[in-house]
């Protein structure tokens, strides 16, 4: 469990860099966005639930942070984020689509540090 | 990259192109800091109400921004350019007041350290919404509204009053 635990932000983190990093080419070579970055968004949609089913399994362990309204905020939030770069991608059929990627992809990372600071049982 | 934006639609809206990222990333603030002033307050308001209700402030005026950006209507606009310009003054003077008085901010606001909690977007933001409301105020409204602005192709339909 405790490997999970740390495993999964951890992926998560380099997930959304690496991803920012590849949108953030197709933002300067003027490209919209793609199959492969849709899909891109949907591993890290995939990584972001798994880490809510992790965190969800904890609370309901009976383990709880000071921050839990926090926490739960964090949990409904989390999963929306590539759904929104998505929708925002088929929108914004120009570079500045991928654009928003790059910042989605640099939020999940962002998340998972916080989701730590705000629970410093969910490793990174 | 030799043009600025070669695929970009509806020159002069608010909402397209590189605005599409702002109301991105103001959304995101208009979140984070809004559900995060919501809890201090409800759950721990004496520890640091002045922060707290600074962060609530920064909340709405994020909000206010997300919505005038995407609406992006003549009036909506001044809207707009008033919320980022109160934005901008806020992080300015949150941010020096934070860092010259720490005791009445025990608990970090958005604008803290010119929000040095959020990487510093908080003091970027507000000026890239400026300069993409000014840059789209001349593509809509066209020559002669800002000197200087040399642009031949104005839609009839877009936002001119």
């Amino acid at each position: 469990m405790s490997s999970v635990n740390g495993a999964v932000p951890t992926t998560i983190i380099v997930a959304g860099l690496a991803l920012a990093g590849y949108a953030l080419v197709m933002t300067a070579r003027d490209r919209r966005m793609d199959v492969g970055l849709l899909a891109a968004l949907g591993v890290l949609e995939i990584l972001l639930l798994v880490q809510v089913g992790i965190v969800v399994a904890r609370l309901a362990g009976g383990e709880h942070p000071a921050g839990l309204a926090t926490l739960i905020g964090y949990l409904i939030a989390m999963p929306l984020v590539p759904v929104a770069a998505a929708f925002w991608g088929l929108l914004e059929r120009s570079r500045w689509g991928s654009a928003v990627i790059v910042v989605a992809g640099l939020v999940a990372a962002v998340l998972m540090v916080r989701l730590h600071q705000i629970w410093p049982v969910i490793r990174v | 990259m030799t043009s600025p934006e070669p695929t970009a639609s509806q020159p002069g809206s608010t909402r397209t192109g590189p605005g599409r990222v702002l109301i991105a990333i103001y959304a995101l603030f208009a979140l984070a800091a809004s559900a995060r002033a919501g809890v201090q307050i409800a759950t721990k308001f004496g520890n640091a109400p002045v922060a707290y209700l600074l962060s609530a402030f920064a909340g709405v005026v994020y909000i206010l921004a997300t919505v005038t950006l995407a609406v992006g209507s003549p009036t909506a606009r001044r809207i707009a350019v008033v919320s980022c310009s109160v934005e901008l003054i806020g992080v300015l003077a949150v941010g020096t007041w934070s860092l010259a008085d720490p005791a009445t901010f025990p608990d970090a606001t958005v604008w803290s350290g010119y929000g040095s909690g959020y990487g510093f977007v908080p003091l970027v933001l507000p000026v890239f919404g400026l300069l993409w409301l000014r840059r789209q105020r001349t593509l809509s409204v066209g020559p002669g509204a800002v000197p200087g602005a040399a642009l031949g192709s104005v839609p009839a339909d877009r936002d001119i009053r």
